[in-house]
């Protein structure tokens, strides 16, 4: 909290500046029911969730044996998140995690890339900005809890209660560490992903209003790069997260 | 900055919306089409390592053919040369036993009308010479 209301005064300061200002924890609030929402990341995640639908449908609506344009695109991809699902699960049950995987990777990949690539600020919104929705803490924990659920719903359909062996399998003086794991597997995912991208926003958004030409621009390709980075390593530890709960410990010694 | 709230829940239900959607539209049938065309070049890959196979096999039984051929061939032409060899080489001696009782008659015929005419010389030769003894001896007796 100390922190966030420096960073607000901090914008106060700047904004007597005309270039350009930096907006943090201000949010554009709908009320549905009676939930309060920001408003600002589900504009921008139903831009992206409907670029993939789009995009997908216009390379799946005429499926070819030779691919070509934008089914080749789809197909890249494809055999890309397959070939990341199975090197984490592995050969005998990653079809079905494909979709999971793939879509965590494509959906944080494309928000983060289109929080760097295109101009939101361009459209101006009563209140807050629009920028990736990724840069929001509640769509990272709601991805980091998705794949929870997904990991324990892969141990359950795989073992029933016979998941829970896994938690005392070694040895139960373990117990304390494996339980506290399901809580920070969550918590590492989401805080890395909700931390890189922000940070990475707002370091652009600094240099910007300091230098606004050319001083920026390597930083932004960095980012470019650190976005790629972060899809990747958040669907690599999904799929290595499944993995665990598929194989567990017992399995494993078997298997050895 | 983290202030949790509706979007959270929301966010969830849209993205397992997105997963149940992008798995009907995008990876099914992409992955099934990219199975049927594992498949499909499967299939025809074992097709034509078969025909391939089938085409070797095939080379291989020509060439052994074409070999034997080429000997089959070989020995009937050494046959046929022998037996022409052999037919010649008859004639020739054939013809040159003819040749020689021919020699031979015409030497036998070239004999005997020598003797005939060495007899009709002898006769010729007596009469001859009794007419020149008459005409000797007669003038002689007529003298």
């Amino acid at each position: 909290m100390h922190h966030s209301s420096l960073l607000l005064d901090s914008q106060n300061w700047f904004n007597t500046l005309p270039l350009a200002s930096l907006e943090v924890g201000q949010h554009l609030f709908w009320q549905i029911g009676g939930l309060k929402v920001h408003g600002q990341v589900l504009i921008t995640s139903w831009v992206v969730i409907g670029l993939l639908v789009l995009v997908s449908v216009l390379a799946t609506r005429n499926v070819e044996r030779v691919p070509s344009g934008l089914q080749n695109l789809m197909e890249y991809a494809l055999e890309f998140v397959r070939d990341l699902t199975k090197n984490q699960i592995g050969e005998k049950e990653y079809r079905p995690w494909v979709p999971f995987v793939g879509t965590l990777f494509l959906f944080i990949f494309i928000s983060n890339w289109s929080g760097a690539l295109f101009p939101w600020k361009l459209i101006s919104l009563p209140e807050g900005e629009l920028a990736a929705p990724t840069n929001d803490i509640n769509t990272t924990v709601a991805l980091a809890l998705c794949t929870s659920l997904a990991y324990f719903y892969a141990g359950f359909r795989k073992k029933g209660l016979g998941y829970f062996r896994k938690y005392i399998e070694p040895t139960p003086v373990l117990l304390p560490i494996a339980i506290l794991e399901d809580f920070t597997k969550p918590l590492s995912l989401s805080f890395r992903l909700f931390g890189n991208i922000l940070a990475d926003e707002l370091v652009v958004a600094v240099l910007v209003l300091l230098v606004p030409l050319i001083v920026p621009l390597p930083v932004m390709l960095l980012g470019l790069f650190t976005s790629g980075i972060q899809a990747l390593v958040f669907a690599t530890l999904a799929g290595a997260y499944i993995h665990e709960a598929l194989e567990g410990h017992g399995d494993e010694e078997e298997a050895h | 900055m983290f202030d949790f709230d509706g979007t959270l829940p929301l966010m969830m239900i849209q993205f397992l919306l997105l997963v149940a959607v992008l798995n009907a539209v995008f990876f099914r049938p992409l992955t099934q089409a990219m199975d049927e065309r594992d498949g499909f070049i499967r299939t025809n890959n074992t097709d034509a390592r078969e025909r391939l196979a089938k085409a070797k096999q095939l080379t291989l039984q020509y060439e052994q053919e074409l070999a034997g051929t080429r000997k089959q061939s070989q020995q009937v032409i050494a046959e046929a040369q022998t037996v022409a060899q052999k037919i010649a080489q008859d004639q020739i001696t054939e013809v040159r036993q003819q040749v020689q009782a021919e020699v031979m008659q015409a030497q036998a015929q070239l004999e005997s009308e020598k003797q005939s005419a060495f007899g009709e010389l002898q006769k010729q030769v007596d009469t001859l010479s009794r007419q020149i003894l008459d005409k000797l001896l007669g003038a002689t007796l007529a003298s």
